[in-house]
Parts: structure tokens; sequence; C-alpha cells
């Protein structure tokens, strides 16, 4: 095999970097897992920092696989493996991962982290409730707590979209 | 029999419920004291009950069963002033509607069961129900006269079985409206087996009531029903049964016996008068009945002008006084269409 | 180079671009209308039978239960499941209550006449005051 040591080079260092962040976003996951939360189903989700963060870094593709690492990974390490709880996370996962897919492309000029960060919140809780909806017994109980749900994807979403902004504008800062 | 409904707090509501005219009847009083409020609303349930007994059109006991017995017999019977008065005033609306609302075709209603607390499908009869129409019962061969010793009722026409299902909720509408005002309660809503009419307001804001969605549960529109308005809807929905397939309504067209099927429902709004009750129950079947073509005629005649109609297929028109007062729910879609 | 804490003002303003004005309002409205239709909507959250002319129950509508009305023909079952009801079994002839199926809306009323029993789901406001039908 020959291959161009320069790129080796990069991509290990990459590679390196991505292992590291999706050991954050695992870690992070883990710390929310345990955490406790004020209503069912609601956690700030700070993993979805890392996936932003990677997003703007690496962009969509890293982005994703750091994602679904954290999901498959997270739910490994927890027990959840193909457990109801393992499906939802994955479905906010790809719902937040879609919607990031399009929402990047967005003038960077106008739209920055903060708006990301709330439309994949948006996505995620939304694409959790319409799996719950599909596959476990609509429930009216479920809709009564839509917008308590909402509510909390906008404030979570505004302040890991801040801490993003804050990352990104750090590193940033290092490489110059 | 009674109840004040708690779920609304302070709030000086009186409800009572009952079981009149094989049907449900509420009262909701408002703004008046509690045993004001039950005194008045069993009144109101006593008088029902009272109308529900004379009109009754296949309880052999009633008064209306009296006079059909006597008209099928041949013979002229006694009558009291407010049958006289109940019949001369539903034979004006039959007159005017061109027999369309028609309460002397009880012999065609009970030929199609409808006559029955409970029934199922029936047998048609082809061959009664043409007889029966052929002998074109109608309120005009009613002779109703006035002596110094009393009322005499004759019919001309022995077919004649008087059938006031079209009109005897109305008309109680109007009497519990009319004792409301006499003992000076000013706010209250009535309704009588989806029949309603409104007197002043619930406290700050006009009564609100929904129409019923002619095939789903729940309402397609709702508006709110001013001081002295009645609303009344006739829908094929309400007392039907089906067989092979083909839904037979209770409403029956007297030219050919058959059912009316050019709609699932109508529904009439009436301004405030002392028969706006007798009016919103009257009034809705001859527009039920008549051809399409006929409709705008049939409601200029009738001096309808709030009114709104659900074809077989489900599109709404409205008149334009009509739509000005409805609040559409969502699902009611984009198939409504104001009439100029 | 970080940049200092000491700027947390302009930080933010940094951070929040103005689109993003427009997308944390375009979230509040969904909020807004979530909250509307949701908790002040005609979600129902009771079901009122009534039998004759008493009220018969008022239970909650969020849980799973077979009610038996008793009537002057018989029993009417009522099914109530977790948001909806509906009427089960009707002793009535023409079974109009039992046709017309789940209620999930407050203000539907399923009646079965003959047996003087009626179904009736209840929000946390009344949507009208009576039901022309």
């Amino acid at each position: 095999m020959t291959e161009k040591p320069g790129h080796i080079l990069q991509a290990s260092a990459d590679d390196h970097r991505i292992a590291k962040l999706a050991a954050i976003a695992i870690g992070l996951h883990l710390i929310e897992a345990v955490l406790p939360s004020p209503l069912p189903g609601v956690k700030p989700g700070i993993a979805n920092i890392v996936t932003l963060y990677v997003l703007y870094k690496f962009g969509i593709g890293t982005a994703a696989w750091v994602s679904l690492l954290r999901v498959f990974a997270g739910s490994l390490l927890l027990g959840h493996m193909l457990s109801p709880t393992f499906v939802l996370s994955l479905s906010g996962a790809i719902a937040s991962l879609l919607v990031l897919f399009f929402a990047i492309r967005l003038p960077h000029r106008w739209f920055g982290p903060v708006s990301l960060s709330i439309l994949a919140a948006f996505a995620h809780i939304g694409g959790q409730l319409l799996l719950v909806w599909l596959w476990l017994i609509p429930h009216a109980g479920l809709a009564y707590l839509t917008p308590l749900f909402a509510l909390a994807a906008l404030v979570f979403g505004i302040i890991n979209g801040l801490v993003t902004a804050r990352l990104l504008s750090q590193t940033d800062g290092q490489r110059q | 029999m009674v109840f004040a409904l708690s779920a609304c707090g302070r709030e000086p509501v009186y409800q009572s419920q009952s079981y009149v005219f094989g049907t449900l009847v509420d009262i909701t009083i408002y703004g008046e004291e509690k045993n004001r409020a039950a005194e008045l609303a069993s009144r109101i349930q006593q008088d029902f009950q009272r109308l529900h007994q004379k009109l009754h059109a296949w309880d052999e006991s009633s008064e209306l069963s009296r006079i059909n017995r006597a008209i099928a017999a041949g013979e002229s019977v006694n009558i009291d002033s407010e049958m006289a008065n109940i019949l001369e005033h539903a034979g004006k609306l039959s007159a005017v509607s061109n027999d369309l609302f028609n309460p002397a075709i009880g012999g065609l209603i009970q030929q199609w069961g409808f006559q029955r607390d409970s029934f199922s499908a029936v047998e048609i009869d082809p061959d009664a129900i043409k007889a029966l129409v052929a002998a074109n019962p109608r309120m005009e061969d009613i002779r109703i006269e006035r002596h110094d010793d009393g009322i005499t009722l004759s019919s001309r026409n022995p077919a004649v079985r008087l059938d006031l299902g079209g009109y005897a909720k109305g008309y109680a509408l109007d009497r519990a409206a009319a004792y409301l005002k006499s003992e000076q309660a000013k706010n209250a809503l009535i309704n009588i087996g989806g029949n309603i009419i409104a007197l002043g307001k619930h406290g700050e804001r006009p009564w609100h009531v929904g129409i019923q969605h002619p095939r789903k549960s729940g309402a397609i529109a709702s508006l709110d029903l001013e001081d002295g308005w009645a609303i009344g809807t006739s829908g094929d929905y309400q007392r039907y049964f089906e067989l092979d397939g083909t839904r037979y309504c209770h409403v029956l067209d007297p030219r050919s016996g058959y059912p009316a099927r050019h709609l699932q429902a109508v529904t009439v709004l009436l301004p405030p008068d002392a028969l706006a009750g007798t009016h919103s129950d009257a009034d809705s079947k001859p527009l039920f009945i008549t051809e399409p073509e006929n409709r705008k005629a049939m409601a200029q005649q009738l001096g309808l002008t709030h009114y709104m109609m659900i074809d077989r297929t489900g599109n709404i028109s409205v008149s334009a006084p009509m739509q000005k007062r409805l609040k559409w729910k969502t699902d009611a879609g984009t198939r409504i269409q104001t009439l100029p | 180079m970080p940049v200092p804490a000491s700027r947390p003002y302009r930080d933010l303003k940094r951070a929040i671009r103005p689109g993003d004005w427009l997308t944390m309002l375009a979230a509040v409205a969904v909020i807004l209308v979530l909250f509307e239709s949701l908790w002040l909507g005609e979600t129902a959250s009771k079901v009122q039978i009534r039998a004759g002319n008493q009220i018969h129950s008022t239970l909650s509508i969020n849980q799973q239960r077979v009610v038996e009305v008793p009537g002057p023909l018989g029993i009417t079952t009522v099914v109530i499941d977790h948001g909806k009801a509906r009427v089960a079994s009707d002793p009535g002839a023409r079974q109009y209550c039992v046709k017309q199926g789940w209620l999930d809306q407050a203000g539907q009323v399923a009646m079965c006449l003959p047996n003087q029993v009626s179904v009736e789901l209840l929000g946390s406001r009344k949507i009208h005051d009576s039901l022309n039908y």
C-alpha cells in the first residue's frame, strides 16, 4: 500500500479529535442520564453542544457520526440497548441531524449556533413525540405535556447554542 | 333531577336535565339565586311533561291520539283552546311551506316506523306508502270551529293523522321563554333535543352554542346565540335506519311518501320573536325536503334569513347573514360556500 | 487567544445573530400555539356520564376503565381509554350512540336516548354552553 504519509497523519489527527469529542459527548450523555429531572423526558441535552460544535468544525457527516456514536455507546453503557429508551434517543438524534443537515446551509451571517441549537432541540423532541405517538399508545397526557417539552426545548436550545458559540469563538481564537 | 354546576365555581349557573319528548331536555339558568332557579326550572319541566303527554303522537292516552281517533272515525271532537291555537298555527306554517311541513302525515310516519320510542329497520311497503300519499292528508282538511260552548275539530279527510313532531318541541321552547320572561328571569338557555332558545346572556358574554357535525362527533361550527334567538336543525342523523346500505331518515317528503334525501342537515337561526322557538323547529323541514333549485325561494317564502345546509357529500352552503355569525371548527375545511 | 470572560455582554451580542432572534421568536410562537391548543383547547379532561335525570359519574378521561350505567332498558356500557371514551354497548335498538365510536374532544356527546344515558366529554373550559343537533 502506498499512501501519502501526510494524508495519514492528518486523518489520524482528525480521528483522534473526533474520538475525543465523541467521548466527551458520551460522558455528557451519561451525566445527564443520572441527573434527576423535574419532568420525565425533559433534559438539557448538553451532549448536543458537542454535535453542534462538530457540525461547525467538521461538517454534517462527522456530526452524524459523533451523534450516533453517542446514542449507541451511551445506550450500551447504560444497558438501554434496543430498549424503548434507546429507540427514543435514536429517533431524537436522527430527527435533529436531519434538521441540522438543512439548517447548516442557512446564511451564517444571519443564523448562528443559537438558531441551529433551537432548531435541533425542537426536532429532537418532535421526533421523539412523533415516535411515541405512533409507536406507543397516543395518550392525552402526552399532548398535555407537549407544550412543556417545547418550552424546555427553547430554553435549553438557547443555552446550548450560546455555549456552542462560546466554544467556537474560543477555538477560533486559539487558531488565530 | 337538578344540579348546580360546581365546576363553574361561584358562577351563578344552574342546570337541570331531564328526558321529555323522548329526548334530552337541558335548562340552564344564569344569575338567579339557586332555589329560585330550581323552582323556575322545575315549573318548566312540568310544563314540558304536560305538553309531551298532550301532544304525544302515538301514546293512546294523549289528547292528540284522541283527536286522531275521532278523525279516523269521521267524527267531530271537542278540543281546548291551546290545541286549537297550535293546530291553526301549524296549519299556517304548513300552507306557507307548500305543505312540505305537514303535521297531517302521521299515517306515513307510522308506516315508516318512526312513531316508536325504539325502532329498527322496517319492511318498506311501497303499496301502503302509495296509498297514504294518494289519500293526500293536509292541515287544510281540518276544520276548527269556535262556538260559545267550546271548540270543535273535524276533518273532511279521514286519512289525516296529526303528528306534531316538528312543532311541539319548538312550541315548548317558546312557552318556557315566555314563562321565564313573565317571572323576570332574564338569562337562560333551553335545549330540547337540540332545539335551543336563548334568553339574555351568560354573565358578560352571550350564550355560545355548537352545531353538531352531521357525520362526526362534536361540532362543525359554533355561534353566539343572542337574547331571544332560537336555533334548530333537521338532520338525517337524528332518527334513521339503514336498510341494504341506504339511510332512511325520519324527515319524510309528503309528496313521495319517502324520506327526503338531498341533504344531511339544515340549520335555521331565528331572530327574537314570540314564536322563534316554534319556527326554529318547523322551518328547517321544508328546506330539508325541497329540491335544491327551490331552496332559495322556499327560504324566502318562510322568511328565513339565517340558514345553513350540508349536502349529501358534505358540502356546506350558508346564507350570508348566517356565515357572519358562525365560527367554523377547523375540520369544517374548505367546503363552505356562502350563498348570494 | 480566548476571549476574556469580563466581556459577557459583547460575547452574547456576537453569539446571537439577527436571524437567531427570528428563530427564537418563531419558537416562542410555536410554544404559544401549543399551549393554546393543547392546554386551553378542546382536549377533554373529564367524562361526564348522565343517567336519567341524574349525573351518574364524572370521571377522569386519563384512565382505563369500563363503567356500567343502568337505565330503564338495561345496562349501557361506557369505556374510557386514556384520553378517549365511547359507548361500547347499549340496549337501545338503534345503537346511534354505539355507532358514534370514540369521543376525544371536549364538548362531544354520545346520547343513548332510549336508555336515557348520555356521555359528554368536558374540557378545562366549556367550548359551548349547549349543542344544537
